[in-house]
């Protein structure tokens, strides 16, 4: 019992000491540590909550392949020691407000629409769904998913790269000019 | 007081998925580098996905629903991230810098 207790509060913690890295981090590197170590946390935050195969699926997808990704990123463009800045303070000040007041509003308006209730907000939900959903049945959307974005992704990378020459082609001409 | 914070329940996991989305929209509003502002992005589609997750353990006994969903989201989050950062790289190809703000003053 103490010790589920100490582990739930050691991933709590962690977690959001981790995300709070992502943003507050004076380097870039730091960022990308905090953004692994995030990922890591939250896995076992899945685990905690029985869902071993999402914990996995997350860790191996993101903590392995994405975390890698954005490293390799910052290594081509030479950014690894990037010293990280942050907004103005008047920003960050006006920023927090507004963000401490989302988050008050938020948690007024679900305590008074459902009678501080959480149970009886799943239950609306649950009401109007029914049956359960079999995982055969969503591989296709899935896949469908898959492809589209990657459709999208190539479709886009077309548009990025003819703009960019023709970016660099009406500098050349301006400086020609 | 203490009761609520010694029995964990639903309540703990929202609140934790909250707090991180809280942290990721502080994130986005005030961080210049845009890399960092995807990182910040990743971060809020990962609170929602323990909130699902959460959901899923307290009130559903199978737990596929939640499952199938947390994984739907965590795919599109990674596909939405690394697009973003494609277009990342093509925008620091073309300037040099990924600092938002620069970029804005060049445009202008």
């Amino acid at each position: 019992m103490v010790t589920n207790l100490i582990y739930f509060y050691f991933l709590f913690f962690a977690t959001i000491c981790c995300a709070l890295g992502v943003i507050f981090a004076p380097m870039m590197y730091l960022s990308a540590i905090a953004l692994f170590l995030f990922i890591c946390f939250s896995s076992l935050i899945y685990l905690y909550l029985n869902s071993v195969y999402l914990s996995l699926f997350q860790f191996i997808l993101c903590g392995l392949f994405l975390s890698a990704y954005i490293v390799l990123l910052i290594k081509k463009i030479g950014r690894i020691n990037l010293r990280l800045g942050l907004a103005p303070v008047s920003k960050i000040l006006v920023s927090s407000v507004f963000v401490l007041l989302f988050g008050g509003f938020f948690v007024l308006y679900f305590l008074q629409e459902f009678d501080s209730s959480l149970y009886s907000f799943f239950n609306t939900v649950v009401e109007k769904s029914f049956g359960s959903v079999n995982f055969k049945h969503y591989l296709y959307p899935l896949s469908l998913v898959g492809v589209f974005v990657l459709v999208s992704a190539a479709v886009l990378r077309v548009f990025l790269d003819n703009s960019l020459n023709t970016e660099q082609r009406t500098e050349t001409e301006e400086s020609k000019i | 007081m203490i009761n609520a914070l010694v029995n964990i329940g639903l309540a703990h996991f929202l609140v934790l998925s909250l707090v991180l989305f809280l942290t990721g929209l502080l994130g986005v509003l005030i961080s210049r580098n845009m890399l960092r502002t995807v990182m910040s992005l990743f971060v809020m589609s990962v609170s929602a996905v323990i909130n699902f997750v959460a959901f899923g353990y307290y009130c559903d006994s199978s737990m596929e629903n939640a499952n199938m969903i947390s994984i739907f989201v965590l795919i599109l989050t990674v596909i939405q991230t690394i697009i973003a950062l494609v277009i990342l790289y093509k925008i620091y190809q073309a300037n040099e810098f990924l600092d938002a703000e620069k970029i804005k003053d060049k445009e202008n």
